[in-house]
């Protein structure tokens, strides 16, 4: 059992190496310039520009470079912004907000994806099973920032029944919105996937076996079919914590909330490189956690593996 | 055997005074297709099954066989409803029932031991667990609860009066080392000398198990080792207080025959073999103590002599518990072997029913009779019969003589020497021997079978045989020279010369390639031919499998098994082979199908003098196509001797075993 | 009856009443030659079974029709309007629908009807080069990690696995923010792909892997098939329909990426007209002229639902677990 984790941790060592690597290669050793990215269309200062050349050290050779930024970044000294900012400052400061949103996304996509989805894929082919369908399909193929601007004008313009953007310090119902669109495609995967693993366990030989026990409908359907269900579902969720905290750029640049991603916006907006790479090595990082998590989760549903 | 003969009569006059448990009467079932077609599965299906009873329903895939069972059950698949007929269970009609009506039979009246061992069990739950929810399921928690409060109220009475045969407290693990103890001394009290003294204890060890001996058990061995009734009584009520829903659990797996069951409880579906887990299903199908089993087919999907140790088993214990069983075969000879009373189906519809015996011997429908002559279990008699009757054994005597003609010219086609495969294990240091030291050679133009169990060796050897697999070490020398030297064209004439037809009809043909396409594939590789002629050649090939020409613009999916399994004998002769590898090759098929294959494999190997090497698992189907035969065990080579030989003489306790294993090979056919 | 003797326990069975010996009239279940083939039914390849299945759905009609329709309109955009969609006066900044413009006009005053049917053309490039792509790159390097195995599987899993930790979007935006002032159709697809290949590649290798080992291919080699002819000719067929399964789903989200990136502003120049470019433009207008942000987020929502309800209705044609034999 341990055994097999700690293969899953090895494992995910290169993983970390080659894609903290990778992004950091994308961002100072493709053709373009970084520096240049950095001044934008601003003309360029050659003594600036030399200055920041030796400050994140482009000046050396780029293996040089990564081992360099890898060293600073264990001791989370990911340099500065442009204005002096330790990085690292300001990703604290956006990052429990962000947190804030993950979570309630994740809630909200989790609760109602998997209630929904159930409902549906036990009454299979009945009219709430089709509504329910149509509106996952809705959820899916509609952009996130369409489907925020559409719940922005109808619930907070229209109706005002939820405030339209956050601010800087948002409160519970401030994120409400911003959280049920950042968690609405995932909750209409959620819904697909626990009504297609409902619908074909409820097939299984092991469930006929437990009816044929004399136990009811009911403890049939939750310890037989609902439990095997289960596992991808939640395995599904772990990955999906991940990748939330990397799609709150949309939600928060809708609604104006002063987390992870909008500052990602902004960086790119003025060209600050260096913060970039530094949230999206550190979001990679959080994404590689979930996955390892989620191989933990699994093994405690899945005795197949727990065991193997 | 008067004595049991006069039982017999007495179980029968109880049986007629209780009337059926089970009594289905044309029973209908509808299936609805999605294009809304209605499928008649099940047509006026009417049979019944008495206390006690083994019925089995015997027919092939499709007949209606599982389908009736299941509808019995209330479990119908899909679409499926019972459309007419009527189903009684103890005489009330249960055919309208709710699902909640069905729920409160289900499990106790009845209970259902299923077809695949390896999907019938959930992965996530122990089989504990499993076992556990059928008792809860049916309140036996609650009552076993009761029960030993009860029982250890009542111990604390001093009077030892309650004698009562269902007195079904269960022995507890926790007391049971004090029971032995106290009935130690009760027996040297008794003044048993220590040799019987060991005798019984060791008896009483092997018999007492937590759980499921009863305390009725208990001091009914006690006063039969000779200690007397009321101090026997006495120790039983003092130490038998009920057992706990672990060691009842334990229990119930112990009886169906699960070693070390306490263990075994604790562990997962994945962590037990084929047999293990169709054993905790027999513990769960019984769990409840059901006055009716359906057992569909319990065992087709294990080794034939784990299929015996089960079935053995689940009728000694179905006969001590007194439960009836309806039992689901395709196999007429397991039917004819373990069930009173047969009912053959036959496209939905009861063909033909009665006694057993009656049924095997002197079958009357048609469709009976061609089973009876195609049940490979029972043509072992086929052949003895049809030599002593002198007629149609022709056939088989010519083939027999010229088997012995070329066996005295002794040319070898091939030749396996010393051949070992050795496999590395996962995470496991030492290598495992998949084939270890076998050696053997086939004669040109006769069959040599290699039988064995699943983890024998056998589709090893096949697959290196075939240069498909490299030995470790050992050779294989195919007219006389070593396969491994061929390489390129050596290589490429060599698979020419020897061809594999494999075991699962669904896998060996790609879905991709129509029919055509896949005959002709060989004749690409080897360049043969232009398209014209290859189209010549690919229509004679589906004459000589005896197919019809349209087949060819047809794709696998559409074919039965049996047909895929002839075309893949037609690709396989498409080259004109020399030597053929039938790796289970009639494993998958319905007796009749199997019996059509191996008879065209006859024929085939008459016509063009082909050499057969035949893995099978199935020492029945060997009688009927082999001329020499290799038991396979575990890697090794147990015996090697002539067909005849191995069945009339074996000299290994192992295919002793596997021979008589066979199911129904005991029977007596009058073939008339 | 005579038949039995008597040493036999079991014949000494006497029958139960309705256990007599039943034997049905032959003529009720007229017997069938064993294992017979019904040369009446048409025969059908599984593509051909997949199109009829396809054919009867009614998801798979109707999205067929509008992925047609939205096909034609980003070849023929002057068909639907005759106005160049970068044709724009301020004077007619914000105004309402009117005779030959009836979706209005945005804040720059171009006509949003002509800037929202010239939008297709860029989304449904970027989504099927982006799809061929991915399926090129995909497929060759899953294939060969399933095919070969051992080491070179080793390397391109990991690689695969490096790739997929990065988010597409993240991905796309850290290279994208480099070439924010160059960004081309081209280089939105480069980025997409790179960062997309990943599912397609994991996909392609489990096919691959579970091909590799049926029957089929041992039977091939044996009749001397070389490996390399077996891949060609029975494992990559046989892999297709689930390569296929996933790339069209994905269409629809590198359709939906690229306006992403566009409404992030880091994406296409505004030079090119985008429907995520023209979202986020009006994006302002959120409360004020809702019906210029309107128009192009609803033709970008219908082609993805067109793409991704194609996507659902190929993988039940194609899916191997509902094609019974």
């Amino acid at each position: 059992m341990s055994k097999y984790l700690l293969r899953r941790i090895l494992q995910m060592i290169p993983v970390v190496l080659g894609t903290t690597l990778l992004v950091y290669a994308l961002v100072f050793a493709l053709p373009g310039d970084p520096v240049k990215a950095m001044f934008g269309d601003k003309p360029i200062n050659d003594a600036v520009a030399a200055q920041i050349r030796s400050e994140y050290n482009l000046d050396k050779p780029f293996i040089v470079q990564y081992l360099l930024f890898l060293k600073n970044a264990l001791t989370l000294n990911f340099g500065n912004t442009f204005a002096g900012q330790p990085v690292i400052a300001e990703i604290a400061r956006a990052f429990p907000v962000t947190i804030k949103l993950a979570v309630m996304a994740f809630c909200f996509e989790a609760i109602f994806g998997v209630i929904f989805g159930i409902i549906s894929g036990l009454k299979k082919g009945t009219w709430y099973d089709s509504v329910i369908l149509i509106v996952s399909l809705l959820l899916i193929s509609v952009p996130t920032f369409v489907t925020g601007f559409v719940m922005q004008y109808f619930l907070g313009v229209k109706w005002r029944i939820l405030p339209v953007t956050a601010g800087s310090n948002p409160g519970f119902l401030d994120l409400l919105m911003p959280a049920m669109v950042l968690g609405s495609v995932s909750m209409a995967y959620i819904i697909r996937l626990s009504r297609s693993e409902v619908s074909s366990n409820i097939a299984e030989d092991y469930v006929r076996t437990a009816r044929a026990k004399g136990m009811s409908n009911r403890s049939v359907i939750v310890r037989h079919v609902l439990r095997n269900s289960l596992i991808p579902v939640v395995t599904y969720l772990g990955q999906d914590l991940g990748a939330l905290m990397g799609g709150a750029m949309i939600s928060e640049t809708i609604f104006n909330i002063h987390g992870i991603g909008f500052l990602t916006y902004q960086s790119i907006l003025k060209g600050e490189s260096n913060l970039v790479v530094s949230i999206v090595t550190l979001l990679t990082l959080i994404f590689v956690v979930c996955n390892l998590l989620v191989d933990m989760i699994y093994m405690l549903l899945d005795p197949r593996i727990r065991y193997a | 055997m008067s004595r049991e003969t006069n039982n017999q009569d007495k179980v029968v006059a109880m049986q007629r005074e209780q009337g059926p448990i089970l009594e289905v009467k044309d029973l209908k079932v509808d299936f609805t297709t999605d294009e809304k077609h209605v499928v008649h599965a099940v047509r006026d299906a009417s049979f019944s099954v008495y206390p006690g009873q083994w019925v089995a329903i015997v027919g092939e895939s499709g007949s209606g066989k599982s389908t009736s069972a299941m509808a019995v059950l209330g479990l119908l698949p899909g679409t499926g409803k019972v459309t007419g007929g009527s189903i009684k269970l103890e005489g009330e009609e249960i055919s309208r029932y709710s699902r909640k009506q069905y729920e409160e039979i289900l499990g106790e009246k009845m209970g259902l031991v299923p077809q695949d061992p390896m999907s019938n069990l959930n992965p996530v739950w122990r089989i504990g667990t499993q076992v556990e929810e059928a008792l809860k399921a049916n309140h036996m928690d609650v009552s076993h609860e009761k029960r030993s409060k009860l029982a250890k109220a009542l111990a604390g009475d001093d009077a030892v009066s309650i004698k009562s045969e269902d007195d079904e407290t269960f022995i507890g693990s926790k007391e049971l080392p004090e029971l032995f103890k106290a009935a130690q001394k009760a027996l040297t009290d008794s003044g048993v000398t220590s040799e019987a003294l060991e005798r019984h204890m060791d008896y009483f060890k092997k018999d007492w198990v937590a759980g499921s001996a009863t305390r009725w058990l208990v001091a009914d061995d006690l006063i039969k080792a000779g200690v007397d009734d009321d101090e026997a009584w006495s120790i039983a009520k003092r130490y038998v207080l009920g057992s706990t829903m672990n060691d009842r659990i334990a229990g119930l797996l112990d009886e169906a025959g699960l070693p070390d069951a306490a263990t075994r409880a604790r562990q997962f579906p994945h962590e037990f073999s084929g047999g293990m887990l169709q054993r905790a299903l027999i513990a769960i199908g019984l769990a409840c103590r059901p006055d009716l089993l359906i057992a569909d087919e319990p065992t087709s999907a294990l080794d034939v002599t784990v299929q015996k140790r089960i079935l053995d088993h689940l009728h000694n214990l179905t006969d001590e518990l007194g439960t009836a069983v309806l039992f689901i075969t395709h196999d007429l000879g397991l039917a004819a072997e373990r069930a009173q009373h047969i009912v053959v189906m036959y496209k939905g519809q009861v063909v033909e029913s009665g006694p057993s015996l009656e049924v095997l011997q002197h079958p009357q429908h048609p469709y009976t009779k061609r089973l009876v002559a195609a049940a490979p279990s029972l043509a072992s008699q086929r052949i003895v019969s049809a030599k002593e009757h002198g007629q149609d054994a022709s056939s088989y005597m010519e083939h027999a003589v010229k088997s012995e003609s070329t066996l005295k010219q002794g040319e070898h086609i091939i030749t396996v020497s010393h051949l070992t495969k050795e496999f590395k294990l996962p995470r496991k240091r030492q290598m495992f021997k998949a084939v270890d030291d076998v050696s053997f050679s086939i004669k040109r133009g006769t069959t040599l079978a290699i039988v064995g169990e699943s983890g024998s060796g056998k589709s090893t050897v096949a697959n290196m045989v075939l240069k498909l697999l490299e030995p470790t070490s050992g050779t294989v020398t195919y007219e006389g020279k070593d396969i491994k030297d061929f390489k390129g064209r050596s290589l490429l004439d060599f698979r020419r010369h020897v061809q594999p037809v494999f075991q699962n009809p669904y896998g060996s043909l790609d879905p991709m390639f129509s029919i055509y396409r896949s005959i002709e594939e060989p004749l690409r590789i080897h360049k043969i031919g232009d398209k014209k002629s290859r189209q010549q050649r690919v229509s004679e090939l589906l004459d000589l499998v005896k197919l019809p020409q349209s087949v060819m613009q047809r794709y696998p999916n559409e074919l039965s098994g049996g047909q895929r399994q002839r075309i893949a004998i037609a690709r396989a002769m498409a080259l004109n082979p020399d030597v053929i590898v039938c790796d289970e090759a009639v494993s998958a098929l319905d007796v009749l199908v199997q019996d059509q294959v191996l008879q065209l494999l006859n024929d085939l190997q008459a016509e063009r003098g082909l050499s057969y090497l035949f893995i099978t698992h199935d020492l029945a189907v060997v009688r009927q196509i082999a001329d020499e035969v290799v038991v396979m065990q575990k890697g090794k080579l147990v015996e090697h001797a002539t067909t005849d030989e191995v069945f009339d003489h074996p000299q290994k306790q192992y295919t002793r075993d596997l021979l008589d294993a066979i199911p129904g090979g005991d029977l007596r056919l009058g073939l008339d | 009856m005579t038949a039995f003797t008597s040493a036999d326990s079991k014949t000494a069975y006497e029958t139960l009443p309705g256990q007599e010996r039943f034997v049905a009239p032959v003529e009720q279940t007229p017997l069938q030659d064993v294992d017979s083939i019904d040369e009446s039914a048409p025969a059908t390849s599984m593509w051909a079974d997949a199109w009829r299945t396809l054919r009867k759905n009614p998801l798979f009609v109707i999205s067929g029709l509008l992925i047609l329709f939205i096909i034609f309109v980003a070849l023929f955009p002057q068909v639907f309007t005759h106005q160049d969609p970068n044709y724009c006066t301020l004077e007619n900044s914000l105004g309402p629908s009117a005779k030959g413009h009836p979706f209005g006009f945005d804040t720059q005053g171009c006509d949003v009807f002509t800037r929202t049917v010239y939008g297709t053309r860029t989304s449904l490039s970027v989504g099927i080069l982006t799809t061929i792509l991915v399926m090129i790159i995909g497929t060759i390097i899953g294939a060969l990690a399933g095919f070969f195995g051992g080491w070179i599987d080793a390397i391109l899993s990991r690689g695969t696995d490096i790739f997929m930790a990065i988010p597409l979007l993240l991905g796309a935006i850290v290279v994208l923010q480099m070439f924010r002032t160059s960004s081309s159709i081209w280089k939105i697809v480069l980025v997409l792909a790179l960062f997309g290949w990943t599912q397609t590649a994991r996909i392609a290798r489990s096919a691959v892997l579970e091909t590799k080992n049926l029957e089929f291919n041992t039977a091939a080699t044996s009749l001397g098939s070389t490996p390399i002819r077996n891949l060609m000719m029975h494992i990559m067929p046989n892999s297709l329909a689930s390569i296929i399964v996933v790339t069209t789903t994905s269409l629809a989200t590198y359709i939906v990426s690229e306006a992403t990136l566009s409404f992030l502003g880091i994406g296409l120049p505004s030079t090119t007209v985008s429907w995520g470019g023209d979202i986020s433009n009006a994006q302002t207008m959120l409360r004020t002229n809702p019906s210029v942000l309107f128009y192009p987020s609803v033709a970008l929502a219908i082609t993805s639902l067109a793409f991704i309800m194609m996507g659902d209705a190929v993988k039940d044609a194609l899916d191997p677990k509902s094609r019974t034999s």
